[in-house]
């Protein structure tokens, strides 16, 4: 097999841009992977850098480039971007294409994901927060991540594909090896039997098409009237498993190791249970501050950006946090303002390929917080936590975090 | 003199924080999510929380601009 999407040896890259960085590795100590990369800005490296590790890739460190990575597809795609970089890789769908094929699948996805879409998914979200909150409430204790913030996410999309809610555990392993699993046969084998769930839930709704989102996709014709290719069909169903998963439960994972930690902020929430306009003022800059996603992209030709030499299939990686934090464009960029007036966050990417799911993702967390505080007003970090439960990579987090009240 | 406000809807890419901000002008389609303007000429009440939803457009694709057609 012919490699065709491998970056170039780095004899492009100047000395003075290569710094000695793994994203992937946590140092012992930290306890906030996300703090890997202000490390980096407070250490004062070049805003725009390549490292030699996974393959080798750029990190770009100011918002204004991140923006650019995600804006200029010409010469940042989607397309084939794996770090370390793997080949063959599939080409997921719509994010994995440039516009304009980018927007085929985007125009049969988006329809389901807008604000009125969503609005409609509400009461399903608040019941299965309520109940799944309600079964550990009593105890006064529980492991948020597997307790809540895996399961919930993965009952949702359960529910929205149309699947029976027995098969959670089923989901939650896929998950689990898919996300956390470093062995690379497990991984390989992995990936065959979520395909194979895939391939089974689709022929399914094509025979018996239900309201749900599996059904929509596997219905859906192309602009002459044509289904689409089997393949890409699976892929957009493996987009849409693995995007609104560990980004979710990660982000949550965020959120309630801050509440835990800081009673001025439970209060705050609280104190808005009957404003939603203001509890999601408050949750925005929660999405800013706790951006777990590292987002990649693959440079498309020869090129230079910012007097810097690019070599077509150079990887690059916008770390969504950093440019959250940017002091150009935020004011006390790492305080916490639950009020912040003016928040533009770049947690769900800008640009095509914003993410689909945000306004699903933000309402999922909404719902779940409020739920949460109305059961369990106030709680705290067990002095008890597991032992490297961290984790970097393209989407940073906890593997435990343990909550008790 | 009335103030109006205008989208670009090509560089709309559907984050609706205007939306969130400020349901009384601006809402989202149900096709493609971005933006809809209800009420381009807002009343002088509304003026903060229009220039607050434009701020925090992610995309800047909303402007304010002073009366009649923009």
């Amino acid at each position: 097999m012919t490699l065709q999407w491998q970056p170039s040896p780095p004899d492009h890259v100047p000395t003075e841009l290569m710094i000695d960085f793994d994203f992937f590795k946590i140092p012992k100590g930290i306890t906030d992977p996300i703090q890997i990369w202000h490390g980096l800005v407070r250490q004062g490296v070049p805003p725009i850098f390549y490292t030699p590790h996974n393959g080798g890739h750029w990190v770009f460190l100011k918002y204004d480039d991140i923006v650019e990575g995600y804006r200029n597809y010409g010469i940042f795609s989607t397309h084939q971007t794996p770090i370390p970089p793997i080949e063959p890789f599939p080409v997921v769908q719509p994010q994995g294409m440039d516009p304009p094929e980018h927007n085929v699948f985007r125009r049969v996805l988006a329809p389901m994901f807008t604000p009125l879409a969503v609005r409609r998914m509400t009461e399903g979200l608040q019941h299965r927060a309520e109940t799944m909150i309600s079964h550990f409430a009593e105890k006064s204790r529980c492991d948020f991540i597997d307790d809540y913030a895996s399961k919930f996410p993965t009952s949702t999309f359960l529910e929205l594909f149309g699947l029976a809610e027995e098969r959670l555990q089923e989901f939650l392993d896929l998950a689990h090896i898919f996300f956390r699993s470093t062995d690379p046969t497990e991984r390989a084998q992995n990936l065959n039997d979520i395909y194979a769930v895939l391939e089974e839930m689709f022929r399914e709704k094509e025979r018996s098409p239900g309201p749900d989102m599996a059904s929509t996709i596997v219905a859906a014709r192309d602009a002459n009237g044509n289904p689409h290719p089997w393949e890409d069909i699976l892929n957009c169903g493996f987009l849409l498993f693995v995007a609104g998963l560990d980004t979710v439960t990660n982000t949550m994972a965020y959120v309630w190791r801050y509440l835990a930690i800081t009673p001025g902020a439970r209060a705050h929430f609280r104190s808005k249970l009957d404003d939603p306009a203001a509890f999601l003022i408050a949750i925005e800059e929660l999405m800013r501050i706790n951006a777990v996603s590292n987002i990649f992209r693959r440079v498309t030709h020869d090129c230079e950006y910012k007097g810097i030499r690019f070599r077509k299939n150079d990887r690059v990686i916008l770390p969504n946090t950093v440019a959250n934090r940017d002091r150009s464009v935020f004011d006390n960029p790492h305080t916490i303002d639950l009020d912040r007036k003016v928040n533009n966050h770049v947690t769900f990417g800008v640009g095509p390929h914003r993410c689909i799911g945000s306004h699903l993702a933000k309402r999922e967390i909404m719902i779940s917080l409020q739920e949460w505080l109305r059961q369990i007003p106030e709680f705290e970090l067990d002095e008890e936590q597991d032992e490297g439960s961290v984790f970097g990579g393209s989407v940073m987090g906890f593997t435990s975090l343990k909550l008790r009240w | 003199m009335s103030m109006r406000v205008v989208a670009n809807l090509n560089v709309c890419q559907g984050h609706a924080r205007c939306e969130d901000l400020c349901p009384e002008v601006f809402s989202t389609d149900a096709v493609e999510g971005k933006v809809v303007i209800e009420q381009p000429e807002f009343p002088p009440e509304l003026e903060e929380k229009v220039r607050l939803a434009v701020r925090n457009c992610p995309e800047g694709a909303l402007r304010i601009t002073k009366g009649g057609k923009a």
